[in-house]
């Protein structure tokens, strides 16, 4: 799956926890240095804010007309 | 699970639960009043027996539900921060519970200094509370139609509050206000401003997350906080100024608004992706329609008054929003949430080495449906009750404890489990 603001893209909508947490971490350790990803959800996932600003990821969050919640993740 | 809670922010597992184990045991001395005061407590809705079955249910059993919660998903839904949350919990749910016991004792036994001294220990209870959360949220950004809302509910908790103090004032030295048009306005804060503007901020992130449903459209979800604050305002504004066509225009318009959001959720749950409907997801459903004829009565009761100032139609009201609507959506969560945290808490005891045992192991869903049919029973006879009180309020009692100790059976099931599990974790963890 591709988007316009990213190759890599994890959509996990329909994903029950912990999957889009595992599925994120699983796709972090896939990119290289300068790479992104995006990260779909239906709610802005705080607990993987900390641990992306901790681990030094950047991220910029919109969310959608639908509800959803467009989370680009870069290093 | 990560996703939904990160376990170095979580509060400890007792902050939460003191105030989950506690609330059912208000519903259950709720029942107990109903079941030896008898149809005395439905005559008037401004009886003293029927003003504390009402502080019961709402301080007892939703005020704390809906504390435990927030001290618990603050720092996941919003990225806010409880600063000692052990200690916060600890005073919190102590005064809570005393002022709630106190308030009702004070007014089924006509007791002033017991209703006195049960307000002030709720104000200091809910002042700590509020202050600590607002001193979280400061700072955090509204990046969410969840994060403003629960801003939002916190006002609207705090209007609740201050108008609680003013009509226990008016009370004692009189008032050129109506007392029952400000008692109207008390309640709506606590069930509009406060219980459904955080229901709703919440339901936004758990709906989807637990049901697998698509997402709470932006736009109504943006405006559905607001304006729900904003039409209580109006509503207090109507009160002050004396002008009745705008308060049955407030309450007309909060109404709507509640069946909107009742009937999107319902919408949502419909297309869901998740084949088999678990205990939550029927809990919310039965809300969702409860609350959705609730309001409806409110709509009828605003077009023509004369409906609303029969007792039998304010108590029916009040059956279906409260026990019928707000109580499922309580219900519903806790069985979510109570596992799940003892799941969290187990993994973490694992410590990587020991895999904790799954949430349907800690609590089947079975035990959760038994309860669901009792809490269904529960809310025919409360409904029955309000129509026949005569022979149906001490029944109606029965059935509210009924349902309520099986709640806590069940909750107290998990935290039996909890300790089972985690003393053979214990046991076969790796030393070093």
């Amino acid at each position: 799956m591709t988007h316009p603001k990213s190759a890599n893209v994890l959509d996990a909508r329909y994903l029950e926890p912990p999957e889009p947490f595992v599925k994120t971490m699983e796709m972090l350790a896939t990119l290289k240095a300068g790479e992104s990803m995006l990260l779909l959800l239906f709610r802005e996932p705080h607990p993987l804010y900390r641990i992306l600003l901790q681990d030094g990821y950047r991220y910029r969050t919109e969310m959608l007309d639908d509800g959803t919640f467009e989370i680009l993740i870069s290093r | 699970m990560q996703a939904l809670l990160s376990f170095e922010q979580a509060p400890p597992l007792n902050a939460p639960l003191r105030f989950f184990l506690t609330a059912p045991l208000f519903g259950v001395i709720a029942g107990l009043l109903l079941l030896l005061e008898g149809e005395g407590v439905l005559l008037s809705r401004w009886s003293p027996s029927a003003l504390a079955l009402t502080h019961l249910l709402t301080l007892g059993f939703m005020l704390q539900i809906m504390i435990g919660a927030l001290i618990q998903v603050l720092p996941v839904v919003a990225g806010a921060n409880l600063k000692h949350p052990r200690f916060l919990a600890q005073l919190v749910h102590a005064t809570l519970s005393l002022g709630a016991l106190l308030l009702a004792a004070g007014f089924v036994f006509a007791i002033n200094p017991a209703l006195h001294a049960g307000a002030a220990l709720l104000v200091f209870s809910v002042g700590f509370f509020l202050l600590s959360a607002i001193r979280a949220l400061h700072g955090v950004p509204s990046s969410s139609p969840t994060i403003r809302g629960i801003k939002l509910a916190l006002f609207g908790l705090f209007g609740t509050v201050l108008l609680g103090v003013f009509l226990l004032v008016a009370l004692r030295q009189g008032t050129t206000f109506s007392l029952v048009a400000l008692t109207e306005l008390h309640a709506g804060w606590g069930l509009g401003a406060w219980s459904a503007v955080l229901l709703a901020a919440v339901a936004y992130v758990v709906v989807p997350m637990f049901q697998l449903t698509p997402g709470y459209p932006a736009r109504p979800a943006w405006w559905f906080s607001i304006g729900m604050t904003g039409l209580l305002v109006l509503w207090s504004l109507a009160v002050w100024l004396d002008v009745d066509l705008l308060i049955r225009l407030a309450k007309g318009l909060l109404a709507l608004s509640g069946m909107a959001f009742c009937a999107l959720t319902l919408r949502l749950q419909s297309r869901r992706r998740r084949a088999k409907s678990d205990a939550t997801s029927r809990y919310w459903k039965l809300g969702m329609i409860s609350t959705f004829l609730a309001l409806s009565m409110m709509l009828t009761a605003a077009i023509s008054p004369a409906l609303g100032g029969l007792e039998a139609w304010s108590f029916c009201f009040a059956v279906l929003l409260i026990a019928g609507g707000i109580f499922s959506f309580m219900i519903g969560m806790l069985y979510k949430i109570v596992p799940f945290l003892a799941w969290l808490h187990l993994q973490y005891l694992g410590k990587g080495q020991v895999t904790a045992p799954t949430m349907n192991k800690l609590l089947p869903d079975s035990a959760m449906q038994r309860q669901f049919y009792a809490h269904q029973c529960g809310i025919v006879l409360l409904f029955l009750a309000a129509v026949f009180p005569e022979w149906g309020a001490r029944l109606a009692g029965l059935g509210l404890m009924l349902s309520l100790l099986w709640l806590e059976f069940n909750l107290l099931a998990v935290v039996r489990r909890y300790r089972n599990f985690a003393s053979e974790i214990a046991g076969s963890l790796v030393p070093g």
